[in-house]
């Protein structure tokens, strides 16, 4: 009896956006008379940080500092539609949404701008809050100058709105699924390492070490992207050898109605997380953004299951791998009753979990 | 100063650590009512006899029930035209434990919770069904009158399929057969902050919604079919939740909310306990996944069966849309020409299942990926190089023959690869992910190609 170590594999993808698209997301912003950006979105923040994300474009967009930003996306009263926050679309279709107001709002700060300053709005670029010349950068006037001008001045309210909709892909055959137009907008991808130690006594996993490598297709914000990336590991560690509301399914009992009594992972669960960065653009995201949040717990689980089998010689096929199973496996190692079916060129993994061998309704495979 | 790339300070980061946001929870409201469920008991019953008369003679209650509810069903998936299978509150049929049957309103929780304890109703039990892979025996209790599994995929097919190439031909080929069986568990949410829910009656006319949905418009509108309201007779207050990874995209409290604010003329508030929270929410699913792959002894992957049990629970919320995500994405990563993909959303007498992160493809993720390392094992096959020969590339096709345009297999592989020291051979160490030609064109790959400038 021993710990023994061991590593796993695993490389994934991920749709952004909902599947078949079909999903508005829609902004609308306003400049207050001192030039100050107010952004109103429907975006729920659910800690993604969505409210920062979206912040962020507004302000690169317009070309005016973060501080500046006000972003309110409290109440359906004074924000646009958004369809919500999943299917990693809060960055990816709702940030794009943003990104076209802001767009709109600077063309009409250069139109302004351009008549205080006798020049055409093409020679004009927006730099930190200032509205410079091209090649001139002595002839300038600040974005509140150009707000109050507009407020007090031209009668006018510097305005935008934007909207992102991707059509909706239909099935077009529905025995084969092949759809009329794109189902995803952008994929985003991922490869991840896991090392784990397996105790053969106890039957324990710790996960020791992950390396994990997302393509983002451009890192808004990186504290944010790492955030995500980290918290999505420790989640997918839950799902590979902790979590389960139904410790003994299908059985029903024993389901955990407290903290204590269903185990998500801890800060003594976790392991060292390495997190790599690629940014390979998106054709449809703003500033080429991917959203990676979902898929950030899709890697760990197999890389986990692969490492346990590196360590000590077992497929655990049904997550979470607890003591419990890890030890039942070891077990029936022992008594040589792991191996696969083999028959013919086909190998038989997990004949005993499969509909085959628990149903008759229903069947499954190339062999019986 | 540029915006974006910057790692400026989270807009509400100082509010979040500070104590200082405003959730749901906090918002206070004078002379609100506490809301309290009457729930099923069981996990599969016809139900009779309903008695709500004593809870609502109680001073100050208000109790609602199906009868209360002007559209009883609507679905999440009703706006994309999928049926509805699930009553707001149980009528006479119950098919979860913690099924919701009638909701109370009261001057405090003491009250709501000695309400709920006065309701009555009789409950026949049945054989529940829990196991998705005895749901088709002939044998196994009847979840719902049409059946076990969901059947209004378009043409009113009862699964979902994926069909490419030539599945026969591509297992008839190949030099082994891979099949094996994975199960990921059902998983809670398990948010911070647990379903939460108040509703204000305004002078107006209209009700104001304070909900910790993840999605504003999309509960503002499933309260306004329910209710048959224009969208003008509501305000859905939020924006900021205390955690949801999908499992406040259900629209749990807020209907129900409204109807007793409406009921009563005064504020509601529904906060469900920590054990509400783990039990009568919905979960992520568990899912019964086979995959059998037809492969070479070099390496190559021909062909996929796949058979996807996704176990929807007692009603199909968004369930078929996760499968159809998860059929989408059934090739993981990688190119394979021939595919045969059978998955149902087969009810069962859990718990609901519904999104969360990853939807449809955790699942998928977690038996392709696992499955793909017991092939390099038994073809004694490098992993890293037989997922680098398989990945797929500029102008390959995905399951549903749409070209890719610019997939990051290839990268993300070398970058994790690299990190770990794990050696590979020249012809690997330095692959993009460039359209196919030579030797990563083989026979079994030209046809599945496809135009990645075609849309």
């Amino acid at each position: 009896m021993a710990v023994k170590t061991g590593r796993g594999f695993a490389a994934i993808e991920y749709p952004t956006g909902m599947n078949q698209n079909g999903d508005p997301s829609q902004a609308w912003i306003k400049v207050k008379p001192d030039g100050r950006i107010d952004v109103f979105a429907g975006t729920s923040d659910i800690g993604n940080g969505s409210k920062t994300i979206q912040s962020q474009i507004v302000a690169e967009t317009i070309g005016v500092p973060y501080e500046w930003i006000t972003y309110d996306n409290s109440n359906t009263d004074s924000s646009p539609v958004c369809t919500g926050t999943f299917a990693s679309r809060a960055t990816f279709v709702a940030g794009k949404a943003v990104e076209k107001a802001a767009e709109n709002v600077r063309q009409k700060i250069l139109e302004i701008a351009g008549k205080e300053l006798e020049i055409d709005p093409a020679d004009l670029e927006i730099i930190d809050g200032e509205v410079i010349a091209k090649g001139a950068p002595q002839k300038k006037i600040s974005v509140p100058d150009v707000a109050a001008a507009a407020t007090w001045g031209y009668g006018e309210l510097l305005t935008g709105t934007g909207a992102q909709l991707k059509p909706y892909a239909t099935i077009v055959e529905p025995e084969t699924g092949k759809v009329d137009l794109p189902p995803h907008s952008a994929i985003s991808y991922a490869s991840c390492a896991a090392e784990v130690d397996v105790d053969e006594e106890t039957g324990v996993v710790t996960v020791k070490r992950l390396w994990q490598c997302y393509d983002v297709g451009k890192s808004i914000n990186p504290t944010l992207v790492e955030g995500q990336i980290e918290g999505g590991a420790v989640q997918g560690l839950g799902l590979g050898i902790l979590e389960n509301c139904y410790p003994y399914y299908p059985s029903v009992e024993h389901r955990g109605g407290q903290f204590g009594a269903y185990l998500v992972p801890g800060m003594e669960d976790l392991p060292q997380i390495d997190t790599l960065i690629i940014e390979n653009p998106s054709a449809d995201g703003p500033f080429g953004a991917k959203g990676i949040g979902e898929m950030a717990n899709n890697a760990q689980p197999p890389a986990i299951a692969t490492a346990v089998f590196d360590a000590v010689g077992v497929w655990v096929t049904e997550l979470p791998i607890t003591p419990e199973k890890v030890l039942r496996a070891l077990q029936k190692k022992a008594a040589g009753a792991d191996a696969p079916k083999r028959d013919g060129k086909t190998v038989i993994f997990d004949a005993e979990l499969s509909v085959n061998a628990v149903g008759t309704g229903i069947a499954f495979g190339t062999a019986a | 100063m540029k915006a974006v790339g910057a790692r400026v300070p989270r807009y509400d980061g100082v509010a979040h650590a500070t104590g200082r946001t405003e959730f749901v929870d906090d918002v206070r409201i004078p002379g609100t009512l506490w809301v309290k469920a009457f729930r099923s008991p069981v996990h599969s019953a016809t139900m009779t006899n309903l008695d709500t008369s004593r809870a609502a003679a109680m001073k100050g209650v208000h109790v609602i029930t199906w009868e209360d509810v002007p559209l009883l069903e609507y679905g999440h998936l009703s706006a994309l035209g999928i049926p509805a299978d699930e009553p707001l509150l149980a009528k006479d049929e119950v098919r979860y434990l913690g099924q919701p049957i009638a909701i109370v309103a009261a001057p405090s929780e003491e009250a709501a919770m000695a309400a709920v304890a006065a309701i009555t109703a009789d409950f026949q039990e049945r054989p529940a069904l829990f196991d998705v892979r005895k749901a088709f025996d002939a044998d196994a209790p009847v979840i719902h009158q049409e059946g076990n599994w969901y059947t209004h995929f378009e043409n009113e097919m009862d699964r979902r399929q994926i069909r490419k190439g030539n599945i026969d031909e591509a297992f008839d080929k190949a030099d082994l057969i891979v099949q094996g069986v994975y199960r990921p568990a059902a998983i809670e949410h398990a948010p911070i902050e647990t379903q939460v829910c108040q509703v204000v009656p305004e002078a107006n006319g209209r009700l104001t919604i304070y909900s910790c949905t993840q999605a504003l418009y999309f509960s503002m509108g499933v309260v306004a079919a329910h209710l048959q309201l224009p969208l003008n007779k509501l305000k859905v207050v939020g924006g900021t939740v205390g955690g949801g990874f999908g499992g406040k995209v259900d629209t749990a409290t807020e209907t129900m909310c409204a109807l007793l604010a409406q009921k009563s003329g005064k504020p509601v508030k529904w906060r469900w306990t920590r054990e509400e929270e783990f039990l009568c929410s919905s979960t992520r699913a568990p899912w019964h996944m086979e995959v059998a792959d037809a492969v070479t002894k070099d390496g190559w992957i021909l062909g996929r069966k796949m058979l996807t049990l996704h176990d929807s629970g007692a009603y199909s919320r968004f369930s078929p849309y996760g499968l159809t995500k998860h059929s989408f994405h059934h090739t993981g990563a990688y190119s394979i020409p021939n595919l045969e993909f059978n998955g149902y959303v087969v009810y069962t007498n859990r718990t609901p299942t519904t999104a969360m992160r990853g939807f449809g493809v955790t699942s998928v993720s977690f038996a392709t990926e696992t499955h793909m390392s017991r092939i390099a094992l038994e073809l004694g096959i490098d992993p890293f190089e037989l997922r680098l020969k398989n990945a797929n590339r500029i102008g390959d096709t995905s399951p549903n023959q749409i070209a890719y345009t610019d997939p990051s297999t290839v990268p993300t592989i070398l970058a994790i690869a690299d990190a770990v020291g794990h050696d590979l051979t020249s012809e690997y160490a330095g692959m993009t992910p460039a359209q196919r030609s030579g030797d990563l064109l083989p026979e079994h790959l030209v046809g599945q190609l496809g135009n990645p400038e075609a849309h």
